[in-house]
């Protein structure tokens, strides 16, 4: 098995901003990113909605860079960019030719010294947002299926349990106000780190990145948001109304065990030799054999994110879309009958193996491109990033595989048995109001 | 370590540096004595390769018998072949650490697939078994026909793909073009010997291109391909004549009613071209200013300007025979006639005026070095050399991509905006509640109003 290697340079410049850089001459492109330790898991209370909101507050304009500035520079640069608010980072991202390097890092320290909007802006990309909103979430069928609905019945923290999109009411509540204490609390250097990954020089890519950035002053006080989740003791249910499709859905999340430990390790192979594709036992018994779904996806942290991208309380997910001659009860029932082979039966060497092939197979692709390819090296900047931020260690992108790797067969049947017992999980019905024309 | 430079941080961006050479790799190109099309390049990003083998026909070629029946047959493939069961397909793949899909558009049908460089052989001789030896298993046949049923009862609710299906069908009218799913009724017609024949028919390797990108050695890609595909035999089938599309003249408004929808999606297009069409990049220019880019007229106004919408773009497809431009956006239902006037407005301001310098150059500058992002990726580059080779476009056509994009002027933007941006004999589709946006959809033309299901009303 041939070991990928990916070079690795960091440094932290003496404002607290981490920088690192990924040298990859094969192609005169660079990556460049700016991740911030802030998500939509922690934003202020009563502000449903706003760490993504900002994040399109942060496109509005800077001191030296106004409305429309950054996107114009990076697209004729040659360059594409885009940005995004996750449970527990928010991010921006460019891959430019190589020559456009400098210009990207101008942008990104104007933008983390100096946001420079109106009330103006503010209402316009409150405008944007609720559109945002309908056409993901309020005017799709499923539409935010299951990652708005599950987390408000298994989470009992606001932190992890309130709608991450964001309720109008409150999205009309932000204020500037609101927009410039969040930037001068959460958008610190210190609070930051930036990737320079692909076609770059290391000691340039430092000179650079001090450049511009070091000047930019900390934030001593960077509040923590306790993210911590209650343990569950009792099985929690909801039904929510499916206004367009007519197909009945229900999703089922268990709590997760705490990243970076062995029951971590294993639950995500167990996950894989749940949901891992056509493969996977799910998918294949539910839509292959007993065919009572026409779909079925999951994964920890699905579908948002992955085993790695998140920093606190997570689910492991399953989404079911199921034929309406089955009722949900039949459909949970075939459902326990899989989870309890596993916990009975166990899974075999050769399961695992297979299993561990296709895990590390992902992970490269992932490394590579990660984002339907259009960004070459977003895993990778996404993976540093997280393993900056979360674990202070980026060298983890060329170790973490090793735990994963590590797992028994018995160590995936005890968290079975451990993790997916009716005391840890929440199940939401998607019930649809109106009736298939079957 | 080093002292930090705390120089003057201009308040202008800096400007670019020299650029880099953009070289695009060295590829093999061979067609083996049966007809296959074999072309790779080599990219050692990370211990993987990723490859589509694509056959020139899809759904279009038996549209008059079938609509969607290349997708069926495509879904089916998977399932099963002479020596293995559908079950022993996905595990062969999982311990392969592969990743297979199969599909068909209009155009063409596809086995796409990408796994560790460390099981080349493997992964191609499991693709060659499903592209020579596919079982066609009744009940798998079976099962994806109630699938492709029930998938198609979702799409009927989603009206990004309500719009489009009626945009099609406007603009392609008696063309297989205009169909882009199956009925019901149709699926329900589907017979298990019309998926065998499709298949004999069109999966054959002189109807076929395989392109793969990738951590391997070329010659010995070649070597393992030549070994597991060279026996195959089949020529390409004959291609059917289909009929011109209509000739559209005038603006009209095909609503499609969509009860309780809280937002509408609107599209609005004109037919246009192929790839091959001599202005093709021209129109590609014309786009990327008009709203096919994030920095676009179309962007800035009805979204950055007036917050009508989350994503609107414009985008020129190109099928093989035909081609459309369409511009959509998912609007609020108080602007829908707000947001035409403003499609409109860009339209015609496009063809009306010529774009500035510093338009031109951003714009040409943002579709050049765009187009070089393909080179950083096993998926970009195999991504780029499928579109090259399977619309048969000049071998240079990667090398000199850059160079012809550079070249264009205001003069093309102007003419190509006029030729095809035909705002007086737009089509416009309307998706969402007729009781809300209906009035507003008839200032611009004369309204037909369907159900979701297709039927007018």
């Amino acid at each position: 098995m041939s070991k990928l290697q990916i070079p690795i340079e960091h440094e932290a410049l003496r404002n607290g901003l981490q920088v690192i850089v990924s040298p990859d001459h094969s192609a005169p492109v660079t990556t460049v990113g700016v991740y911030y330790n802030i998500g939509f898991r922690l934003e202020p209370r009563g502000r449903s909605g706003f760490a993504h909101l900002f994040e399109h507050m942060m496109f509005q304009g800077s001191e030296n860079a106004g409305k429309m500035m950054h996107i114009r520079l990076v697209n004729s640069s040659g360059g594409v960019l885009n940005g995004s608010t996750r449970y527990d980072v928010t991010n921006y991202f460019q891959a430019v030719p190589s020559n456009a390097l400098e210009r990207v890092l101008w942008l990104e320290a104007d933008r983390m010294r100096a946001l420079k909007v109106d009330d103006e802006n503010l209402r316009n990309q409150r405008d944007v947002v609720k559109e945002e909103v309908r056409v993901n979430v309020l005017n799709q069928p499923y539409g935010g299926f299951p990652w708005l609905d599950l987390p408000p019945v298994a989470n009992r923290n606001w932190a992890n349990a309130h709608n991450f999109y964001g309720d109008f009411s409150d999205l009309d509540a932000a204020t500037l106000a609101d927009v410039q204490v969040f930037f001068q609390t959460y958008y610190a250097p210190n609070n930051a780190v930036l990737l320079m990954l692909g076609d770059v020089d290391p000691q340039e890519g430092f000179v650079l990145a001090r450049r511009y950035f070091e000047g930019i002053p900390p934030n001593a006080n960077i509040p923590r948001a306790d993210v911590s989740e209650p343990p569950q003791t009792e099985e929690r249910r909801a039904t929510v109304e499916e206004k367009f499709g007519t197909l009945p859905a229900l999703a089922i999340g268990y709590h997760a065990p705490r990243r970076r430990t062995p029951e971590w390790h294993a639950a995500a192979m167990l996950d894989q030799v749940l949901h891992g594709g056509r493969a996977g036992r799910i998918f294949r018994t539910l839509v292959l054999e007993k065919q009572l779904a026409v779909d079925t996806e999951g994964g920890i942290h699905y579908p948002m994110g992955d085993v790695f991208d998140y920093n606190g309380p997570m689910l492991m997910v399953t989404r079911i879309l199921h034929k309406p001659e089955f009722t949900a009860d039949q459909t949970i029932a075939a459902y326990d009958e899989i989870i309890g082979e596993v916990q009975q039966k166990g899974i075999t060497p050769e399961e695992l193996e297979q299993v561990k092939v296709k895990f590390r197979s992902d992970y490269y692709s992932a490394l590579e491109g990660g984002m339907g390819g259009y960004l070459p090296r977003f895993g990778l900047m996404h993976f540093l990033a997280c393993f900056t931020l979360f674990d202070g260690d980026p060298s983890l992108v060329n170790t973490i595989l090793d735990g994963f790797l590590a797992a028994t067969p018995a160590d995936v049947q005890a968290i079975a048995q451990k993790m997916m017992v009716p005391t840890n999980r929440s199940i939401v019905l998607r019930q649809p109001v109106k009736k298939g024309g079957a | 370590m080093a002292t930090p430079i705390s120089g003057p941080r201009p308040s202008v961006p800096p400007a670019l540096a020299p650029e880099r050479a953009v070289v695009w790799p060295q590829r093999t190109v061979r067609t083996l004595a049966n007809g296959l099309q074999v072309v790779l390049v080599e990219s050692h990003t990370i211990p993987k390769f990723t490859a589509q083998l694509l056959f020139r026909s899809g759904n279009a070629a038996v549209a008059q018998d079938s609509p969607g029946l290349a997708e069926i047959t495509a879904a089916v493939v998977r399932t099963g072949t002479a020596s293995r069961t559908s079950r022993r397909i996905e595990e062969d793949l999982r311990r392969m650490g592969a990743d297979l899909s199969t599909g068909a558009g209009a155009d063409s049908s596809s086995i796409s697939f990408s796994g560790l460089a460390e099981f080349a052989d493997g992964l191609l001789e499991l693709v060659a078994d499903l592209a020579q030896n596919a079982s066609f298993p009744v009940g798998e046949f079976e099962r994806e026909r109630r699938q492709r049923l029930d998938e198609l009862k979702i799409e009927r609710t989603t009206p990004g793909f309500l719009a489009g299906e009626r945009l099609r069908k406007v603009l392609f009218g008696a063309h297989p073009y205009s169909v882009v799913a199956p009925t019901e009724e149709q699926v329900q017609a589907y017979r298990h010997e019309q998926l065998v024949d499709y298949y004999r028919q069109h999966y054959r390797p002189g109807n076929a291109l395989l392109v793969a990108a990738g951590d391997f050695a070329a010659e010995a890609m070649l070597a393992r391909i030549e070994k597991t595909l060279g026996a195959w035999q089949g020529a390409r089938p004959d291609t059917v004549e289909q009929p011109e599309p209509p000739h559209l003249r005038g603006r009209r408004v095909y609503l499609v009613y969509l009860p309780d929808t809280v937002q509408t999606q609107v599209l609005v297009g004109n037919t246009a071209i192929t790839r091959q069409h001599p202005d093709w990049l021209r129109l590609t220019l014309a786009n990327s200013i008009f709203g096919g880019a994030f920095n676009s007229r179309l962007v800035m106004n009805i979204r950055e300007q007036k917050g009508y919408t989350y994503s609107p773009r414009s985008s020129v497809n190109a099928l093989r025979q035909n081609g459309y431009f369409s511009v959509h956006a998912a609007v609020r239902n108080e602007v829908v006639a707000a947001t035409l006037t403003e499609i409109f407005y860009e339209a015609d301001r496009m063809r009306a005026l010529p774009v500035s310098a510093e338009e031109l150059d951003d714009a040409r500058n943002y579709l050049s070095g765009v187009f070089s992002l393909g080179l950083a990726t096993q998926d970009g580059l195999a991504g780029q050399l499928a579109t090259v080779y399977l619309n048969e476009l000049p071998e240079d056509y990667l090398e000199t991509y850059r160079e012809k994009i550079r070249a264009l002027t205001a003069e093309d933007v102007v003419a190509a905006a006029r030729k095809y941006f035909d705002s007086a004999n737009a089509q416009i589709v309307v998706v969402g509640d007729a009781k809300q946006v209906r009035d507003q959809a008839a200032l611009f033309g004369d309204v037909e109003t369907y159900d979701a299901q297709g039927n007018k009303i």
